[in-house]
């Protein structure tokens, strides 16, 4: 701050004193904290009325996406269901356990993926790691288990519909 | 001439600062609430479990309410008047 008389014309463009200064911005700062308090009270408005009034919605039917024999035991594969742009991926297991899940982390959304011979799902963003047969949660940040489908099989062609009861975390 | 307000303002210049301060920290203290009042409800309304959202929304409310009303406590800035010496 120029604190020589040379040029003071800031005074005359900025005629509030040192010890105002500190206040007001303390002032707006608590009106600041009341903004974002307000903002957060609207965005839990937002996730009741969402959560509420319109719910997620639900796979209907049920969706053909590939034959047995094009996925080896260890294998996936990933596919989308029509008129959908949601992720998924299916999983043969050595054990030849099949598994369908979103193919998107719960914790931010990255692509997670089937490590082979482990039985376990790893997100790498952030070192997440599902279980393949459930989709729980083993390790990581993720919140939240994968979201799974249903696996059915018609002769060789592999099926997937949604799943019965909605894997929950307590 | 100064009023009782001024008087004070002069004899405790500290007592603003004290006001202002625990204001902050109370307004502080309310929007982590909201922060973790907000997680929980997503985080479970995403787990299909959307009971907890509305309550959730409201004690949110709630709590705006009251920083809102907090603000009305806030110390007026203190304006220094320019006494003339003679
Ligand atoms: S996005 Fe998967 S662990 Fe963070």
């Amino acid at each position: 701050m120029a604190t020589n008389n040379k040029d003071n014309q800031w005074k005359v463009d900025f005629p509030i004193q040192q010890l105002d200064a500190t206040q007001v911005s303390r002032r707006d700062f608590a009106k600041f904290l009341c903004l974002v308090s307000g903002g957060l009270a609207v965005g839990s408005g937002y996730v009741a009325a969402k959560a509420n009034f319109f719910p997620a919605e639900k796979v209907q039917g049920e969706h053909f996406v590939c034959k047995k024999d094009e996925l080896p035991q260890g294998g996936t594969k990933s596919f989308v269901i029509p008129g959908s742009t949601i992720p998924y991926v299916l999983i043969r297991t050595e054990k030849d356990d099949f598994r369908a899940y979103e193919q998107k982390c719960t914790h931010l959304s990255c692509a997670v993926f089937y490590m082979p011979k482990s039985g376990k799902i790893e997100c790498p963003c952030h070192n997440g790691w599902f279980d393949a047969l459930t989709g729980e949660v083993l390790a990581g940040p993720p919140p939240r288990p994968l979201p799974r489908l249903d696996v059915i099989f018609k002769g060789d062609d592999i099926y997937v519909r949604e799943f019965e009861t909605s894997p929950k975390t307590l | 001439m100064s009023n009782f307000r001024e008087a004070q303002n002069q004899a405790h210049p500290n007592k603003t600062s004290t006001l202002m301060v625990a204001l902050i920290v109370v307004l502080i203290l309310n929007v982590s609430i909201q922060i973790w009042l907000l997680y929980t409800a997503l985080n479970n309304a995403l787990n299909e479990n959307v009971d907890i959202a509305f309550p959730a929304f409201l004690a949110s409310l709630g709590l705006f309410l009251v920083g809102f009303g907090w603000l009305y406590f806030m110390p007026g800035i203190i304006r220094n008047k320019k006494v003339k010496y003679r």
